[in-house]
């Protein structure tokens, strides 16, 4: 029952339908420890387990060396915490103590320097800020001179529709002149229906029967 | 588990018990040890209250066995009173900072006496 293997003998068609799994391929060697609460096995109750021997000797020699060491280590530690001691004694680390006078020195020392630095700083700043505004002038100007220059253009391409425009006005069909525009186009029927090959000639023919019962 | 810092936020009590010894890290089959200072209560994976050096016991590839050790911190642990396991304890003592451990005199004298009873298996073997 405690081998991993006992799921084999209890094993049944319905567990296996219903995990879909084969427990023959699978088998955990993790958690098949024996519990805490079973009690010794039958075949073990009255195996005596066997002591290891020390040799006497080995036993004396690590006795001596024990005592050695742990003398030794006692010894270093007496040191070793003489000076820890000694160390808080002597540093300074946690505990100075200033007269006023000394830290209003020190506050003064501190503000000098943070104004020095500050005025370090705003020179950079200024020569920094002076050069950005300079770049930004000129990106300005340019940024305008190429507007200009675009409007320019843009008016020039306007004027040019407009001359284009008069130019064709001439030919425009008016109020005045459609009667004879009319009369004109009736004068010269225009027939479309025709074909071009790829060389560019021209077929007439067939389909000019309709133009030619409506005339 | 999450892992806790090596720069060591763990808390301890002003007299409590310290001990510098190992912590394992790594993973299976690839051990890899923090030697830190922490309560001699806590388990091993609990945030540490400071990493005083670390340890990798797999030899690389020229068959070295890296170890590093803060010895000043280490100094200050054991004068403070803190104990040390006893592979931490063995490890300082081949570094040379504390007296050399009987357990490495132990080991040593066994590994002599195993390779002195497989030589002549050897021989016998080879001849």
């Amino acid at each position: 029952m405690l081998r991993a293997g006992y799921q084999l003998l209890n094993h049944s068609p319905l567990g296996a339908a219903k995990t879909g799994s084969n427990n023959f391929a699978l088998e955990f060697v993790r958690w098949r420890r024996k519990p805490r609460w079973l009690p010794v096995a039958k075949s073990k109750v009255f195996r005596v387990p066997e002591r290891k021997k020390q040799p006497e000797e080995e036993r004396a020699e690590l006795m001596r060396l024990h005592n050695h060491y742990k003398t030794q280590l006692r010894s270093v530690r007496q040191f070793l915490r003489a000076e820890v001691v000694r160390h808080e004694e002597t540093s300074t680390a946690d505990h100075i103590v200033l007269t006023p006078e000394q830290e209003e020195a020190e506050y003064q020392l501190c503000i000098a320097e943070n104004a020095a630095w500050n005025a370090k700083i705003a020179s950079e700043r200024e020569l920094r800020l002076a050069k950005e505004r300079e770049e930004k002038v000129a990106y300005v100007q340019e940024r305008l001179d190429a507007g200009k220059l675009r409007e320019e253009l843009r008016r020039e391409r306007a004027s040019e529709h407009i001359r284009h425009e008069i130019e064709q006005s001439k030919t425009f069909i008016t109020r005045s002149n459609l009667d004879e525009a009319i009369e004109t186009a009736l004068a010269n029927p225009v027939d479309h229906n025709f074909a071009i090959d790829m060389a560019g000639a021209m077929y007439k023919g067939r389909t000019t029967q309709s133009l030619g019962s409506s005339a | 588990m999450s892992l806790s810092p090596a720069s060591g936020i763990g808390r301890f009590y002003k007299h409590s018990a310290k001990i510098i010894r190992f912590v394992r890290q790594g993973c299976t089959n690839r051990p890899f040890y923090h030697i830190v200072v922490m309560e001699r209560r806590k388990n091993q994976h609990q945030p540490v209250i400071e990493q005083v050096g670390s340890y990798d016991p797999m030899p690389n590839d020229n068959n070295e066995r890296l170890v590093a050790l803060n010895t000043e911190r280490i100094r200050y642990w054991l004068g403070k009173g803190a104990h040390m396991s006893e592979p931490a304890a063995e490890l300082l003592g081949i570094s040379g900072l504390l007296p050399v451990h009987p357990r490495t005199y132990m080991t040593a004298w066994r590994n002599r006496k195993a390779a002195a009873e497989a030589e002549p298996v050897e021989s016998a073997a080879t001849a």
